[in-house]
This record gives C-alpha cells, structure tokens and sequence, in this order.
C-alpha cells in the first residue's frame, strides 16, 4: 500500500516542481520612469529687439546630463523674457512636461538662482489659481535683467508642494535641479 | 462590588506608573523537569514525549529518560506523556512562581495491544531538534506581543532588535544582521519576499504563529545557505485531534494610529469514518491611520492588512499528508515627509527639528506606498517507514507581488513606479532515522539524526524603473546533522554541500536585444555543537559553525536611484559569497529564585557585503546624489545577550534583559553603519492569584534603555561641485533614550467562554526621542504613548458523543 503511494507522491512533487518554471524572466521590460525629465530648454526673448531668441538646452538629465548646449550668451544691460519648456523624451511621443506642469500650476513652483557674481535677477511673471493667500508665482515665463557683463551659472530648480505651495522654495520636493551657464558681455 | 474596586485600584496603580514605555515582559520563566521510565523495569524511555495540551507544546526525554520544558507562565496544565508501544499517561500539574518544578518519574505502562506510532515532531518546536542558541515566544508572552508586526514583536527577545522605515515597516535584526542574512521559515517553509531590501519588512502574518522561535547564530546545516545570522521560525499550533470545532477570536486596539486589529480561527477534527482529518481556516484584518509622535502626527503613515490561511491535515497510521495555502495582502503607506526628491531635499529635511507638514489625523493612505501581496501553497507528507525512521517530503509554491508607489508630481500617473514579482519553487526531503541505541562507559547513550535535500528555483520579473534585474536561480543542498546523547552529555554535528546557480537578464538599451550573465558558486560547511549538564540546575550549551551566503541579485546588479534612501545604489559582479565562523556560548540557569541565561558569541564574516560610499556623488536630474557601491570586508560581531529573572517572593520578580553588540569593519578599522545600540529591558512584576472573577491578574511595568550608538562611522562633510556631501552617514546617531511602559491582565469568564484580557500602555511618558535604526529618524520622531486593548477569546463546540 504505502509502498505504491509514495513513488506516485514524488512523481506529483517532481512535476510541481519541474512545472515552476515558465520563463517570463527572459522577456525584459525597458527601465521606464513614469516622470523622468530629461531636457529641459531656456529660451530668452530680447524685449527690445523680439528677433533677438537665445537658447540653452540640458539633455540626458536623466542619466548622464549633456551640458555642452547649456550656456546662454546674453547681452548686458538688456531686459528678457524667459520661457522654459521640460520634456520627457523617454516617452513615445515625446511628453511635454510643461503642459502638465502647467495643469498642475497650484502645486508646482520653479526657482531661479544666479550664483554669485553674476549680474543677472529673475522676476517670475505668471501666477497660478491658488486661494487667497494667493495666487503665487509659477516661474514657467519670467523676465531676465541683466546687468554689467560677468558670468556664472543659473540654478533651475523645480519644486512640487503638493496642498503646502505658499510662494517660497521651503515646501515640498525638488523634481528638477540643475545649472544653465550665464554668459553676459 | 469589591472587584470593581480592585480593578479601580490596579487601574490606579497603573496610571500613577505613567511615564515610560517599552516591550513587554512576563515572568514566564518556569522550567519543569521530569523523567520518563517504563513501569515494568523502571528503564528511562528515550524519546519519549511530553505534550502540555493548554500550550500546544512539549519536550522530548533526553538518553536517561530526562526532560525539561522551559518558559512556562504560572498556571494549571494538562501534560500526556507519551511513548511508542505505551499508554498515554495524563497528569494535571500546577505551575506557580517557583522557577523550578520536580515531578516525580512518571512511568509508562505498556500498551501490547496496539502498537501505534505517535507523532512526536508535530508536537516540539521544529529547532529543538537542533543543539543551538535559540529563544521563544509563545503562550501568555505571544499574546503579550499580538497586534505587532513580525519584527515588533521579537524585540521582545534578547539579541533581537528592527531596522524600520518609520512606524509601520519593521525588519527583524538577530545579532546585528538582517535581510538576506537571516531565514524566515513561516510554517516551515523558506520566506522569499524580496528581503533585501531594507524597507521591506517579511510578510509573514503574526497572528499565524503559536511560537515564534529564533535561532541565534548561523544555522545553515539545516535551513540552508544565507542563515548566517540566524533562523526565525514562525510555527502554528498543531491541528486539533480532538473531535469538535474549536474557534478563537483575537481583537487588539490601539490609542496611537487609532489602530485596530481582528483575527480569528476556527478549527475542525473529524473522528469515525473521518478520524484522522483536521483543518483549520484563519483571517486577519488590521486597519491603522496616522501615527502620533508626542508634538504630531507623521502624514501618511497609515497601515492596511489582510490575510487568511486554510490548512487541511490527513493523519492515517504511519502517515499524514498537509495542504496548506495563505495570502498576505498589505497596504502601507510612507510618511511624506521622509520623502526627499534631492540631497537638497534632504539636508533641509535633516536640519528641521519637526516636519513641516504636521496634518491632523486621517486614515487616509495614499502615494508614496508599497502594496504587496504575497501567497504561499504548501503541500507536505510524511510516511513513518517500517523499519524506522520518517520520511519527510515537502513542497511549496511562493508568489510574492510588490508594487511601490512614489510620489508623482505632474504625470498624474496611476502605475506603479516599482514592480517586482518573485515566484519561488522549493522542494524538501529529509529522512530522520530512528534513534540507536549505544553502550558508553556502561552507560545507555542514543544516536539521532537525519539527512535532506533542499531544493529552490526563483523567477524574478522587474518592472517601471530599474532596481534589480529579472533573474532565474536554482540552488540545491545535501545535509545530514547527527546527534548524540549520553548522560548529560549531548554532542551534534553536521555537514551540508550547497550549490547555487543564478542567471541575472538586462535589456540592451540601444539594441533592445536581451542579454544575461550567469554566475555560480559551491560550498561546503560544518557545525559542531555540545550540551552539557553541570548541575541540575545548570547547563552549558556551545556551537561552532560555519556559514555562507551566496551575494544575491541585489548586491550583484542593483543600479539605480533609491530615491527613498537619497542614495544611487550600485551593485558588484564581481562579489564573491560571504563565509560566516560562528560561535557561542550559552551558560543557563535554573535556581529557586535567581533564573536566567547568558550568551556570548562572535561571528566572523569573511567577504561582508556592505554599500560603501563612492568619492564621486552622482548627478541626476534632480541633483547630486551620493553613490555606494557594494564592497566587502571582514567584518565581526559580537556580544552578550543576558536575561536574569529573581523572584523576590512567589507574586514579585524582577526580570533584566540586556542586549550588547560591538560590530567592526576589520578591513578598514571602522565601525559599520546601522549596528543596533546596546539596549537594556527591565521589568518588575506582580502575579496574583485571583481577584474576585479575575484569574491570574498581573501588573507589570516595564523600563527600557537604549543608548546611543557611539559605534558608527564618523560623519564628515565635504565640499563637491558646490554641494554638501555627507559621508558615513547623514547624520549622527540620535542621543540614548528611557521608556516606560505598563500592563495589567488576567482571565475572566464571558458567559462560560474564558477570555484573556491584557491592557498595555507603551511610551506612557511620551518622550520625544529617535532611534538609530529606523531609516526616517533623520525627519521625524518616533511614535507617541500607545494604549493597547487585547482581547483574546477562545471558543470550544465539543462534539457531543
């Protein structure tokens, strides 16, 4: 009795065991970031002259960043309107993140710092929807002063403050924080 | 009338103690001895067995027919002592404060008509039959513990501490190691569930176990390569034999969290044309909102479970087949503002004394969070052989499912930004041999032992963002363990051979063609372990034992942004396994009033896989990140772990549990990151025997310290491309910290149910304080004073005959 069972036991064991293995290991799914941003492009406007379009642009952000476009030569003295455009080239078709950015305008803020030494004040001009206190400022458009010639870098950095957005860089997470080279002369 | 004043004035006594919190203790320390001869030549019969109905667990009598059952909380108990070829023998015994209890020899009368074999291995603990350190909690103790998680509970024992990733993740450390270093065998099978990671806590149902058990030191000759830390082994209690329905209810609240907590079971035995059949169907479902340190509420940290199990046994004769299958499903939520989008991020975050967002409470659970889900089929049968010996077959199929939820800011995206599904395969065979007896010196010895395969195979299937890659791996071990016990004298060893084969598959980014590498790795270890007896009162235990653990596919091939770490985290191919020396050395003691054990071991590691900080920090689109890549050095650990029991009267006793760990980088002459502070637990209680319609009352309160890790690298800065970057770690380890807790409980009838009651207060004084391994202690405190209500109901359908 036991003794014609218990082949029959490891047979079904065996089979369970042998029967693990289906291989979906072997199909690899591409590394895929549901928010990457991997270029993100500052274009000024000289207001005096609208003709005037300079343009700086940071690739591969999401891995190795390609910083050979990122210098933006600017006039001194000269007052510009900025616009910033973030894309997610990682995405067929290439994603927009601006367009969401703006969607999502009451919790999103981008902060412009030139470092030191450079002659340079942003202002951000567009404003969101939030409840009094606010509205506050976004920063995807901004006027760019410039002043005497000098050079140095401009800090983008772009906050998420999720229902905590008050106008300052304090709340929330970074999403984006990287460096334009500022050439004035 | 007057019990209502009793409860008044113990509540009283209760609150007037309110200052502190900490792990509960009891005073379930007392050992019962005994021997077990047969009645017609007075011989001791090897192998016999105890079984204590009330506790669903037992002993075995050593080679002179001696036994000896620890950790027994004061109370009446029914034992059946049991040999193959005798008659049960039942005996009530009643266990008070005394640490010891003597019985008489019991003897056994010999039962010639029906030579049934009892199956003994259902009824001890599956690690008593190794010689090694190891630690319990079950009975009045686990019940002290229900509501916690896995890892929360164990603190309860020495050695044993948690890494956590705020309030409701919790990753149980024996000695200093964790994740992979340690196996958890929930209903003995292997747990797989991506341990590795840090912020992965086992998902393993508390409510499951009847005994939690902790092997201390490595213990792969049984359960494989890897437990070069130690085993956990979570155990249900056996089926019912009993015909009847028997059913419990556990309900646990909770003040902090507003959590709340039902788990039941019901159970079956059949007899008649049926006998032999049991089962068993169990739920749990837990439910927990924002956690409350003193000053506020940590966003987010709200906690969703669900899980049941069913298990069906068929016992005939000389053999038994199980099918047991359990899902764990868990929602858990991540406290918001421990996530950090740049090292920016997180040095603001780190420089702030509270969050900056300190929501009111909510039970609201949404991004960031992990869900997983995890299933485990088990189907296990064993044939005791004719000529001795069981034959233990075991297989069982694991589906682990987890997805990670991160924050997302403008996609509005719905898809997990982590998946990871892990299938595991195991197959176990063990054949345990009937024990032999052997002549020494005159004396009676025996011979026990067994030998086994172990079998595994894994698919792994990544998703969404790149953490580890797919990967297949098999891995099978030979062992055979030996033991031998004459007198008081008991000697064991045992040999094991693994092998292991992994193949890690990655996806070309440019050619989209599917590439893999594929490693593989043999060992073989040994252990050596002796008992021995110096007083009857007094016994030494020691182990050596080598262990190894192949580097896993996290350590080989991990590379990305653990955002939530703030860390890009880079593995090494090149790694080879880690090879453990274990020792230790464990002097027990069992006197009238002072009982207690101390342990002291040092653990070796050769090739200690550890994520050490890169010069270069890493730039991704939201800053510089710091980088670690996996290395390895000689690493050590060692410590004490004592725990001292003195009764000052039969209802009074003090109870000291101290845990000692002093690791070190040999390679690099530096302290490791993230070794647990030496921590002291200190309890004094009061037993009662009755009050009115309360049973067994007690009042305990508890002081527990845990100082600061004045071992850990040092933290240093420095100036990188403009930015700060830390190394060693972020910050240094948080200051030492006092915790006062408090519990009463007794028994009591509802209706004619007996109901446990155990009411228990943690962090009464609600200190505001940090511990050094949870991983958020950089952005926020830990919990509040707790209040805790648990109920436990059980409830009894005798058949009628």
């Amino acid at each position: 009795m036991t003794y014609t069972r218990k082949p029959l036991l490891f047979i079904a064991f065996l089979t369970l065991f042998a029967g693990a293995c289906k291989n979906d290991e072997e199909n690899v799914a591409p590394t895929d970031d549901n928010e990457a941003i991997t270029t993100a492009t500052l274009t000024l406007t000289n207001k005096a002259v609208p003709t005037e379009i300079v343009t700086a642009t940071i690739d591969n952000l999401n891995t190795t960043a390609d910083f050979s476009k990122a210098t933006l030569t600017l006039k001194a003295n000269t007052t510009y309107t900025g616009v910033v455009t973030l894309l997610d080239k990682t995405k067929t078709p290439v994603l927009d993140a601006t367009a969401e950015i703006r969607e999502k305008a009451n919790e999103h803020l981008f902060v412009y710092t030139p470092s030191t030494g450079l002659n340079l004040t942003a202002t951000l001009t567009d404003r969101d929807t939030n409840p009094a206190p606010g509205p506050y400022p976004i920063g995807l458009t901004t006027e760019m002063k410039t002043g005497a010639a000098s050079s140095g870098k401009l800090k983008l950095v772009l906050r998420h403050q999720p229902d905590t957005k008050n106008g300052t860089a304090t709340p929330g997470t970074s999403d984006l924080d990287t460096d334009f080279t500022i050439v004035i002369q | 009338m007057g019990s209502l004043n009793r409860i008044s004035i113990l509540l009283g006594l209760w609150v007037a103690t309110g200052s502190g919190c900490l792990a509960q203790s009891s005073t379930c320390t007392g050992v019962l001895k005994g021997q077990i001869l047969g009645q017609e030549n007075r011989e001791p019969l090897v192998g016999a067995t105890l079984y204590v109905r009330e506790l669903k667990t037992g002993a075995v009598a050593d080679s002179a027919g001696y036994f000896q059952l620890g950790q027994l909380c004061p109370g009446n108990y029914t034992i059946d002592f049991q040999f193959v070829g005798y008659k049960v023998t039942t005996q009530s015994i009643v266990i008070r404060q005394e640490p010891l209890v003597r019985l008489n020899p019991v003897l056994l009368m010999p039962d010639n008509q029906t030579l049934q074999e009892v199956v003994v291995t259902e009824h001890r603990s599956e690690a008593q039959q190794l010689l090694q350190t190891q630690v319990s909690l079950s009975g009045a103790a686990l019940d002290q513990t229900r509501g916690q998680s896995l890892g929360e509970s164990l603190k309860a024992l020495t050695g044993l501490y948690a890494i956590q990733s705020g309030p409701s993740i919790s990753k149980p450390v024996i000695h200093g190691l964790y994740s992979n270093r340690i196996i958890i065998l929930n209903n003995g099978i292997r747990q797989e569930d991506q341990q590795w990671g840090s912020e992965h806590a086992p998902q393993v149902d508390q409510f499951l176990a009847s005994r939690l058990t902790v092997i201390k030191g490595a213990a792969s000759i049984r359960y494989g390569s890897d437990a070069i830390g130690g085993v956990i082994l979570v155990e249900p209690s056996a089926m019912p034999t009993r015909p009847g329905i028997q059913a419990e209810v556990n309900l646990v609240g909770a003040t902090n969290g507003g959590m709340g907590v039902v788990s039941g079971l019901v159970e079956g035995a059949f007899d008649k044309k049926f006998a032999g059949l049991s089962w068993r169907l169990q739920g749990t479902l837990k439910r927990s909102g924002y956690v409350k340190t003193p000053n506020y509420y940590l966003e987010n940290t709200s906690y969703h479970e669900n899980n049941f199990s069913g298990d069906l046994h068929y016992d005939h004769k000389n053999f038994g087949v199980e099918l047991f299958y359990s899902q764990f499903d868990t929602k858990v939520g991540l406290f918001t503002g421990a996530q950090v989008g740049s090292l920016a991020d997180l040095y603001t975050a780190i420089s702030r004394s509270e969050p900056l967002v300190q929501p009111n409470f909510s039970y609201a659970l949404n991004r960031p969070y992990q869900a997983v889900q995890h299933d485990l089929f088990k189907g296990r049968a064993h044939l005791h052989l004719p000529k001795g010996g069981t034959l233990t077959a075991t297989v069982a199929r694991q589906q682990n499912t987890r997805r990670e939820y991160d924050f997302v800011s403008f996609s509005g995206i719905t898809t997990p930004e982590l998946y990871l599904k892990l299938v595991t395969h195991t197959a176990d065979l063990v054949w345990e041999h009937a024990p032999i007896k052997a002549e020494a010196r005159g004396r009676a010895g025996q011979w026990s032992g067994s030998v086994g395969f172990n079998g595994i195979t894994q698919g792994n299937v990544r998703q969404y963002l790149f953490l580890i890659p797919n990967f297949r791996n098999y891995g099978a071990g030979l062992f055979a363990i030996e033991r031998y016990a004459v007198g008081r004298l008991t000697l064991e060893g045992g040999l094991r051979y693994d092998y292991r084969w992994l193949r890690a598959y990655f996806l070309d980014e440019v050619t989209k063609q599917t590439y893999f590498t594929t490693h593989n790795w043999q060992n073989a270890n040994g252990s050596l372990g002796i008992a021995y007896q110096l007083r009857p009162d007094l016994t030494l235990t020691g182990n050596v034992s080598t262990a190894w653990r192949a580097p896993n596919v996290a350590d080989l091939y991990s590379n990305g942004l653990h955002q939530s770490a703030v860390a890009y985290e880079r593995g090494n191919p090149n790694l080879r396994p880690e090879q453990a020396l274990n020792s230790n050395l464990v002097l027990a003691y069992a006197g009238k009033r002072l009982s207690g054990e101390i342990g002291v071991y040092n653990n070796r590691i050769e090739n200690y896989i550890y994520l050490k900080p890169d010069s270069v920090p890493i730039v991704r689109q939201r800053g510089a990140f710091p980088s670690y890549t996996y290395n390895q050095v000689r690493a050590t650990f060692r410590g004490v772990d004592a725990t001292l029991t003195y009764k000052f009267t039969d209802q009074l006793a003090f109870t000291t549990k101290n845990s000692l760990l002093f690791a070190y980088n040999q390679t690099d002459h530096d302290y490791l990151v993230f070794i647990p502070a030496n921590r002291s637990d200190n309890t004094l209680r009061y037993d009662w025997d009755r009050w009115g319609k309360f049973a067994k009352p007690y009042l305990s309160v508890t002081g527990l310290y845990v100082s600061r890790q004045n071992r850990a690298p040092s933290v240093t800065t420095r100036q990188e491309n403009g930015a700060v970057i830390f190394t060693g770690d972020f910050a240094p380890p948080p200051p030492a910290y006092f915790l006062l807790g408090a519990e009463v409980g007794f028994q009591t009838q509802l209706g004619k149910q007996p109901m446990s009651v155990i009411l228990s207060g943690t962090n009464l004084a609600n200190v505001a304080y940090r511990d050094y391994l949870n991983r958020f202690r950089y952005f926020a405190d830990e919990p509040g004073c707790n209040i805790m209500l648990k109920v436990k109901l059980p409830l009894a359908f005798p058949k009628r005959s």
